[in-house]
């Protein structure tokens, strides 16, 4: 457990699940804890712990300095049922994956793990996410959760708003700064794939990216502001030949197929 | 969707067709409670195929990809004769289907006559309450209560018995009813019509808080196996 300063990591995008090749953002999650071997949790929620992504977590992190866990909110794993509020509060950096924000926070809020995750930021947990899993730390976001881009609250945890995928689904832009315009989501920002903002408190502090020239603004009612965004320098290496795909997962992609939903 | 042991699915497949006067009845599989797991949508549709039935699954994850239907969710789960709902974690389940507003939907379903099953947390979230125990020790969560009792699952489990027991028998728990893995109970709106079973020794019952007690009251479980045996005979 660590005590400093609460501290968020938002990604427009990018990380493990995006960019497998390019370990930079998430080699800079581990530098955000004081900590020499952080305790690092992955919580898959919001994308229905895919065990794909569990997958690509260790294959992202296991080699790093960090002791790996992840904690799924739809299967008791190896280690069975454990007491959520110590496990959590133990962690030095939290991490949560993409997907469906309205299903993220519905499901956090069933399990009361919204409170706990509070309860960790202010105590010095590094909270870092992307996509849904940044959005969530803020009062709200643009979410496609229901199959269109739309306004969604958040925890509230950061008093501005943020839409991530600024270069990579552009469909969310337009909606996010009509809603700031509007005044149903206060001023915030806009981040590309591969751009992460730190913030301490409730300030932002900085913008780094894992890919040269992408960008993020500062969106607020009549305009917007490009950030300084500082490149964290080519980390890409080979990736790893894939793992093989489950017989199962590719009878289930056959499917998609045949029904025509790819 | 037991390994080989098709019997209860045969059962509830019989139900909606015979409801619906059909030979295909529409079934719809929801796995919310298993995040939508890819390898849990694929045993459906094997279990499921689409020689017996139409089958479809419905998304709650992906919907910025589909939800796997065509349409709306709502006009879509009101036109099925069956809904099965697979396993998992029933608060994740509940939570998720809140937010979609799927609550709602399902129980108009209901209303409607659409038959709604499932197994484990696709059992308990049909229920006023029932037990957990996704985080240790047991807790009482609420379902959609469209059936005024209580449910435990994995009731062969003999420390989830013992729990189940515990919270009936403390009050914390009205009256309830217990299933282990491969028996099923078969309400009939909100009156229990049949216990079934897949597995010869599997067991439903009963529980009912008295003077600081709970009192078990098994019930009569009819093996489906046997059934069948003697119809092919």
């Amino acid at each position: 457990m660590t005590v400093g300063v609460p501290t968020i990591f938002a990604m427009g995008g990018g990380g493990f699940t995006m960019e497998p090749e390019n370990p930079a953002l998430d080699e800079f999650i581990l530098s955000l804890s004081p900590r020499p071997i952080p305790r690092l949790l992955y919580l898959p929620t919001a994308s229905g712990d895919q065990e794909a992504n569990v997958a690509h977590f260790h294959n992202a992190f296991d080699h790093l300095h960090c002791e790996t866990n992840q904690l799924s909110l739809f299967r008791l794993g190896a280690t069975g049922a454990i007491p959520l509020r110590d496990y959590i509060l133990s962690m030095d950096i939290v991490y949560v994956g993409g997907g469906s924000m309205r299903n993220l926070l519905a499901i956090w809020r069933a399990h009361g793990l919204d409170r706990i995750l509070v309860e960790a930021w202010e105590r010095g947990t590094v909270l870092a996410g992307l996509s849904a899993g940044a959005m969530c730390w803020f009062t709200g976001g643009i979410s496609c959760s229901t199959g269109v881009p739309e306004v969604a609250p958040g925890l509230g945890l950061l008093p501005g708003s943020l839409s991530v995928h600024r270069d990579g689904e552009a469909s969310r832009l337009p909606v996010f700064r009509d809603a700031v315009n509007r005044g149903e989501l206060p001023p915030g920002w806009a981040a590309d794939d591969g751009v992460g903002l730190v913030f301490k408190k409730d300030h932002f502090v900085r913008a780094v990216s894992s890919r040269a020239g992408a960008g993020a603004a500062r969106v607020f009612p009549g305009g917007e502001e490009e950030l300084d965004v500082q490149w964290l320098g080519d980390r890409t290496h080979a990736q790893a030949p894939p793992a093989p795909t489950p017989v199962d997962i590719r009878e289930y992609r056959e499917h998609r197929r045949r029904v025509g939903r790819g | 969707m037991e390994s080989g042991n098709p019997l209860l699915d045969d059962y509830v497949v019989g139900l909606a067709a015979a409801a619906a006067g059909t030979d295909r009845p529409k079934v719809c599989f929801v796995p919310t409670a298993s995040g939508d797991a890819d390898h849990y949508i694929v045993r459906f549709y094997r279990a499921f195929p689409s020689s017996r039935c139409e089958p479809s699954h419905v998304s709650l994850f992906r919907r910025d990809r589909g939800s796997g239907i065509d349409g709306d969710i709502a006009s879509h789960l009101l036109q099925q004769d069956l809904i099965y709902v697979g396993g998992g974690s029933v608060l994740s389940l509940l939570g998720a289907w809140k937010a979609h507003g799927l609550d709602q939907v399902l129980a108009e379903c209901w209303r409607r006559g659409v038959v709604l099953c499932g197994l484990s947390a696709g059992s308990l979230c049909w229920f006023s309450e029932a037990v957990t125990a996704f985080h240790g020790s047991p807790e009482r969560v609420e379902g959609l209560g469209l059936l005024p009792y209580g449910n435990c699952v994995h009731t062969n489990d003999a420390n989830r018995h013992e729990e189940f027991r515990a919270l009936v028998g403390a009050g914390e728990m009205g009256p309830s009813y217990g299933a282990d893995d491969g028996a099923a109970l078969h309400f009939v709106g909100r009156d229990l019509g049949h216990a079934v079973a897949s597995r010869k020794d599997a067991k439903a019952f009963r529980l009912e808080g008295i003077g600081g007690e709970a009192l078990e009251t098994p019930l009569h479980v009819e093996y489906l196996g046997e059934q069948r045996r003697l119809a092919a005979a």
